[in-house]
């Protein structure tokens, strides 16, 4: 009887414990994808950010599948990703979509001929100078195996799974020892006149 | 450079300096000024403000030398010619005064750089002597150190009083903008340099293999994958400036450079605490050589006819 209560009772402990493993494991492998590349480590949590429109990047990036670069174009060939221009936005959402308020809040802002006042999320001090475009063609653009339909999986290494998100959060710390523990375990420079100057 | 790192390439660290040292070299950047064809008109020194967001400090805090000019002409008065002077009313000689520009010498074996207590000032692969502003701690022992007096120090938070309200939109962004606390010099416009590197790295121009190159006595170890800039791809902002042309900037590792040929022309060579020339009549010459701070700035002497 009380043997039997114990295989019972073992049970239950270890159903939990081997899904809470199966689950760890596999939100490893979503990094464990990206090939020629070990992925920064290090999580926070940054405050909310509010933004004019509430902008969703879920149903852009997830249900939609466009590409992170088709709107931050600046990214594979500047220092910034940049914002998209709100022509780039009107140009889908002239005719995609109309009926909902946000939409109609930004066809507003079109029609004022002014830009929706968006509030920077992933900000580093004025003294680092992050290069967007030597960070794709070294993850993207020089690496054969990943196709550029998996750039948002690079993005992802610093800002975070962004297609789950609305607007963004910064869930990377960004900080000196984020950054250069990255540049120690892919073999990036370690100049500092690199980034600071 | 951390421990971990020095222990595991012990070797490299051993090696003599006519194996080319421990450093492993991108870019050997060097200059040469021309003191025959400077007027002394002070362009350069005004296109380094714009370029390299230096604080304006004020005629009172200038007297105190505290004036943060990364380039400054430095004016010499030769012997005068106490005859001559009796005879005319001015008080000046009569050719003139004798101009020096003056900006950090990019030494290869830097005074400021062993003395810092936190590493802020080290020498790069590209042979500058770096400065990183968030690192500096404001010892000022660097300053001390140098016997250029190239270094200085903010001693005041400037930003408010040098760029009021709207002047502050021609900042540089390449660049920050130092706060009180904080060591500052000539960075043989590093923003630039880094600019012109980037393009040729995006553009694949990239040097494949590693290469040991003699400039003069010194030997350099070029290290594989650094970028192959072409002579005068980019410009710093005195030599852009320079109505006369006086200020040739370059790469010394690059045999084709005009700077290079410039030092090989005047037979002036880096790693000597005093040249050899076999023709006494080349002009070249470096300031404070016999300090061993080998400086990678060339000046070639002033001729004047007496």
């Amino acid at each position: 009887m009380n043997a039997g209560r114990g295989i019972v009772w073992s049970w239950a402990l270890f159903l939990p414990l081997a899904v809470f493993l199966l689950l760890m494991m596999s939100s490893a492998q979503v990094y464990a994808e990206v090939p020629n590349a070990v992925p920064p480590k290090g999580d926070h949590k940054g405050e909310d950010v509010p933004q004019p429109i509430e902008f969703p990047h879920d149903i852009h990036a997830k249900i939609n599948e466009i590409n992170c670069m088709y709107c931050h174009t600046y990214a594979r060939r500047s220092k910034v990703a940049g914002i998209p221009p709100t022509s780039k936005c009107m140009g889908c959402h002239s005719v995609i979509a109309t009926d909902k308020p946000r939409i109609q809040k930004l066809t507003e802002y079109w029609e004022k001929r002014e830009p929706p006042p968006w509030n920077k999320v992933h900000d580093v001090p004025d003294y680092v100078h992050f290069t967007h475009e030597k960070h794709l063609k070294r993850f993207v653009f020089d690496n054969e195996e990943l196709p550029v339909e998996r750039v948002s999986e690079v993005c992802a290494f610093c800002h975070g799974e962004v297609k789950n998100m609305t607007v963004a959060h910064k869930v990377k710390p960004l900080t000196m020892g984020f950054c250069v523990r990255c540049h120690e375990a892919n073999k990036g420079p370690s100049d500092c006149w690199k980034c600071h100057k | 450079m951390s421990l971990k790192n020095i222990l595991e390439n012990w070797s490299n660290y051993r090696r003599d300096r006519e194996a080319g040292g421990h450093h492993e070299y991108e870019h050997m950047w060097g200059m040469a000024i021309d003191l025959n064809k400077c007027i002394g008109c002070n362009a350069c020194a005004v296109a380094c403000y714009a370029e390299n967001n230096l604080a304006i400090v004020g005629k009172e805090k200038m007297t105190k030398k505290q004036g943060m000019h990364w380039m400054r002409i430095e004016r010499y008065w030769g012997e005068p010619d106490l005859d001559k002077l009796s005879q005319s009313s001015s008080q000046y000689q009569e050719h003139g005064a004798n101009f020096l520009p003056m900006m950090c010498q990019q030494c290869n074996a830097a005074t400021c750089e062993p003395v810092c207590p936190v590493a802020a000032t080290f020498h790069t692969p590209d042979g500058l002597n770096a400065q990183v502003y968030n690192r500096c701690i404001g010892s000022r022992y660097c300053s001390n150190n140098c016997p250029y007096r190239l270094r200085y120090f903010n001693f005041y938070s400037y930003y408010e009083s040098s760029w009021p309200a709207p002047l502050h939109l021609q900042l540089n962004p390449d660049l920050s903008v130092r706060d009180k606390g904080v060591m500052e010099k000539c960075t043989f416009c590093i923003q630039r340099i880094r600019v012109a590197k980037d393009k040729a790295r995006m553009e694949d121009r990239v040097e494949k293999e590693a290469a040991v190159i003699k400039v003069g006595d010194s030997t350099f170890r070029a290290a594989a994958g650094r970028g192959k800039l072409e002579d005068m791809e980019f410009q710093t902002a005195c030599q852009q400036t320079c109505p006369t042309g006086a200020i040739v900037f370059g790469d010394m590792l690059n045999p084709e450079s005009q700077v290079r040929k410039l030092w090989d022309g005047h037979q002036v060579s880096l790693g000597k605490t005093k040249q050899t020339k076999q023709n006494p009549e080349k002009r070249g010459y470096r300031v404070f050589e016999a300090l061993n701070t080998d400086p990678c700035v060339m000046y070639m002497e002033r001729v004047r006819e007496v």
